[in-house]
């Protein structure tokens, strides 16, 4: 080493750039320390001079603003779920649609977008009645700050926006491959304009009558909020369309259609795993619980694990495989079942929660088979039966050491949440049940009515030959995925004349 | 004398005329994706607002090798299988097969298939 170094000094050029080199890096060093030298100088010669400064801010004060960095940081956490939704739903769709499941979940987030402005988070959150909220309609009226969060308002709007778009998003997953574009449009209209608005009002508008009974119904970041209806919906959705051509079921002898690429769907799942992030810690709505955030967070990364593991064994015991597609369904299982639960559980419960949740899924998966409906990526499996299960959770793993986050911290004022297992006998187990009962049943039937609606005026399925040859190249003008050469080797713009026949 | 089946399918018939050839005893054969035109023609897609006349379709190549006498049945169960009515449901043609070995054993002709 030192002899190659004294052979290289030898060399004129290889000394030259020596030099050079250690002599720009001394003049760098020396730059940055006189800078630093020079800074820290000045700095405390201005804190010497005026001896007794006032704080410009009091610590009060910084409340609102450190709350709302944290819902918009959890804010941007949600929206990125839309790309993993994007990513799991495209890999396990096959190729000829694959452009058709990314256009939709971007449709859909945009269309998305304008509705809640206009009409949806008036119908949530805005003051009315215990079924539906008008106030805020097209954001006019608008206060500050929202209600007691402390959080600024538009903040607090666009995280709201960020979970009715994962909601919209969930009901395309079971009816990829068949579904026409426009029948799309004119479902999501429905879910995120009226159902998914009307149903969150009961639970987390002011007001909402499940929200106000005598024990009130909880669900902490939406597992009946978003996951259910979302679930319910994507059943409904299934069920209208029937299943895919040629999609043969177990119970006669097939079984699912293949997925396209795995790479994607994992990846996918991973980054939805990431953006509950935001689902769940950001729905404290207040960074000054710190431990309430640290309690979610780390509770959603257990169900998430146990999930994992369990539903990879599960499949094992099964099949003697190590299954991609389950296991990444029972981490999502698990992070749906602990969103309802998550701040109210132990650490030890979140696992138990999410380990039960990936059987559950599992079982779902193969009775929604049995039932012969065609869900290619397990969305009413994993979102709504799963979303049921942590509904009911928390009426049996609440801790009862934990209230409601507030903005300026945990507040126990209100009364704690105790499930039954923590000795908290059957209250709050049975407002979860009339909850789920009452939001599953009411999102079926509404599911059920704009589903066939749609069908029956033959704007939801996609004929025969489209789907036959790919919704891709007929509703979007070609794959997403190209032969290279050949496409443009012998593709020509029609301007030049080129036969248009087909 | 052995011959060499060469069929052109629409992708999603595939399916159906794999399964009628299972049927009918074929022990193996050999799977292309493939792009082509026939008289159907091309297809008009659109990339970011230009039209573009794409004169490939996406097909699917099947090629078996079976018996002299096997011919006439193959032909008969592709195209009963492959059938839609409408145009480009492909085509079938049929070579003679000068030798036919099979790697594993050195078995030749009909042995081999």
């Amino acid at each position: 080493m030192i002899k190659r170094f004294i052979g290289g000094m030898k060399e004129r050029d290889s000394r030259r750039y020596f030099f050079t080199y250690l002599g720009g890096k001394m003049i760098g060093t020396t730059a940055v320390l006189a800078l630093m030298l020079g800074l820290a100088w000045y700095v405390g010669g201005r804190a010497g001079a005026q001896e007794v400064e006032t704080p410009l801010t009091a610590a009060a004060d910084l409340i609102n603003p450190i709350n709302t960095m944290w819902v918009l940081v959890a804010a941007f956490l949600v929206f990125f779920m839309q790309a993993g939704f994007m990513m799991l739903e495209a890999g396990f769709a096959r190729t000829r649609e694959t452009v058709n499941v990314l256009m939709e979940c971007i449709v859909d987030t945009a269309m998305c977008g304008i509705l809640f402005w206009a009409v949806g988070f008036a119908f949530m959150f805005g003051e009315g009645n215990g079924w539906i909220g008008h106030q805020f309609f097209f954001l006019s009226d608008a206060p500050a700050t929202y209600g007691t969060t402390g959080v600024a308002f538009l903040a607090f709007w666009l995280f709201q926006f960020a979970f009715a778009d994962t909601a919209s998003t969930i009901v395309s997953g079971a009816m990829v491959g068949r579904t026409s574009f426009k029948g799309d449009l004119f479902y999501s209209i429905g879910v995120s304009a009226i159902i998914y608005p009307i149903v969150g009002h009961w639970i987390w508008g002011p007001g909402g009558w499940l929200a106000t009974m005598d024990t009130p119904f909880r669900d902490f970041a939406g597992s009946t909020v978003v996951h259910t209806v979302g679930g319910v919906l994507a059943l409904t959705g299934a069920v209208a369309l029937g299943p895919r051509i040629g999609r043969k079921f177990k119970r006669d002898g097939g079984g699912f259609m293949v997925g396209h690429d795995m790479t994607i769907a994992a990846i996918g799942g991973i980054i939805l795993w990431f953006g509950w992030y935001g689902f769940n810690p950001g729905s404290t709505l207040s960074a000054m619980d710190l431990e309430g955030i640290g309690r979610v967070a780390a509770n959603t990364t257990l169900a998430a694990c146990a999930g994992c593991l369990v539903g990879l064994a599960f499949m094992y015991f099964r099949t003697k495989k190590w299954d991609p597609g389950i296991t990444i369904n029972g981490f999502l299982a698990g992070l749906v079942a602990i969103t309802a639960p998550c701040y109210w559980v132990s650490p030890l419960g979140a696992i138990i929660i999410g380990g039960f949740a990936a059987i559950i899924c599992v079982l779902a998966i193969d009775a929604i088979e049995w039932f012969r409906v065609d869900d290619p990526i397990g969305a009413v499996a994993v979102h709504g039966v799963c979303g049921i299960f942590g509904t009911i959770a928390v009426g049996l793993f609440a801790t009862g050491d934990f209230g409601i986050p507030g903005a300026t911290g945990a507040d126990i004022s209100t009364g704690t949440v105790t499930g039954l297992f923590y000795g908290g006998g059957t209250d709050q187990l049975v407002s979860q049940l009339i909850g789920s009962a009452v939001v599953t049943g009411l999102v079926l039937i509404a599911g059920l009515v704009l589903m066939y609606g749609l069908k029956a005026a033959k704007q939801l399925r996609v004929p025969t030959d489209i789907e036959l040859e790919g919704i891709d190249i007929h509703e979007h003008g070609g794959s997403a995925y190209h032969p290279e050469f050949a496409f443009t080797g012998t593709g020509v713009p029609a301007s030049s004349g080129a036969s248009k026949e087909a | 004398m052995l011959k060499l089946v060469t069929a052109i399918l629409k992708p999603h018939k595939f399916d159906d005329v794999k399964e009628a050839l299972k049927k009918d005893g074929i022990t193996g054969l050999t799977v292309t994706e493939v792009k082509g035109f026939g008289r159907q023609g091309g297809k008009t897609e659109t990339f970011r607002g230009s039209e573009y006349t794409v004169e490939l379709l996406p097909k699917i190549k099947i090629e078996l090798i079976v018996d002299e006498a096997q011919v006439a049945k193959a032909i008969e169960t592709i195209t009963a299988a492959g059938q839609t009515g409408k145009i480009g449901d492909g085509k079938i043609w049929v070579l003679g097969v000068d030798e036919l070995v099979r790697i594993r054993t050195s078995e030749t002709g009909v042995e081999a298939i």
